[in-house]
């Protein structure tokens, strides 16, 4: 049976390995390296817009690969942006307390309170060597790292990055696979 | 939470009792990379970005509303609850 124009289209383009690698490291750059410049700033602005709203809403609290590993799955398809908000927020924002955390903590982290002035440290007592709290009195106003979003904030915010990585994922597809469906689309 | 004290990209906005009004940049900026990737001539690509986000948000909003209906005015007919 002939194929028709429409699937004929779609398939013959092949495979464009670089272009599907390129788009994975950087939405839009699959299809920009392929010479379609306008349509790779297109995407690279909607998909990063997408995911900066999502972050803008929510906080960086918005993409947590340790406590929202599902929606970090998702998220993880706008690419190296998302692994170093992620690596930013679980090294140098998140609150930990000390059970929280292997002890001692994996590279990077640190139990860190949540609440304003106060601090966490390692120290020896009676029953050994252990983190515990003490006021911040160099700061004792200071603001907590960050602050957790929560109720529909923190379910749109998740929402809205994972629609980012979910969008650039048919992007990073669209680069793989050259061919383009003739239509209004 | 005080607006003063927001910090952006690190704290939540306060916008939990305007929620409903995200569902505008959330469209319109899915519409941008969808019809990035779909069209195949970009000359009417602003157009087709207006026409999608309008027809999410029309889409959505019907969807709220037909669940209004049905929670509020049809289940009540079909199952109505009986007085304690």
């Amino acid at each position: 049976m002939a194929s028709s124009p429409k699937q004929s289209d779609s398939l013959s383009g092949g495979v464009d390995v670089l272009a599907g690698l390129l788009a994975l490291v950087f939405p839009g750059a699959g299809h920009f390296i392929r010479r379609e410049r306008l349509r790779g700033v297109y995407i690279a602005l909607g998909v990063l817009g997408l995911f900066l709203t999502g972050l803008l809403l929510g906080g960086i609290d918005a993409v947590d690969s340790r406590e929202d590993r599902l929606w970090f799955l998702g998220q993880a398809f706008v690419g190296p942006v998302a692994f170093a908000v992620d690596w930013t927020h679980q090294s140098q924002f998140k609150a930990y307390d000390p059970g929280d955390l292997a002890d001692p903590p994996p590279t990077g982290l640190r139990p860190r309170s949540a609440y304003p002035g106060e601090l966490r440290e390692r120290t020896n007592t009676s029953a050994g060597d252990v983190w515990v709290w003490r006021p911040n009195a160099e700061a004792p106003t200071a603001e907590p790292p960050s602050r957790k979003g929560l109720a529909k904030v923190n379910e749109l915010a998740a929402l809205i990055t994972t629609l980012a990585g979910m969008l650039n994922f048919i992007a990073i597809v669209d680069a793989l696979l050259p061919g383009r469906v003739v239509g209004r689309g | 939470m005080h607006l003063l004290a927001w910090r952006p990209f690190l704290d939540p906005m306060d916008v939990q009792s305007i929620w409903f009004v995200l569902l505008i940049p959330t469209a319109f900026f899915l519409s941008m990379a969808y019809r990035g990737v779909r069209l195949h001539k970009l000359d009417r690509y602003w157009l087709a970005v207006l026409a999608m986000t309008i027809q999410i948000i029309a889409a959505i909003v019907g969807l709220g509303a037909a669940f209004y209906a049905l929670i509020e005015w049809f289940l009540p007919v079909i199952v109505p609850m009986k007085p304690l």
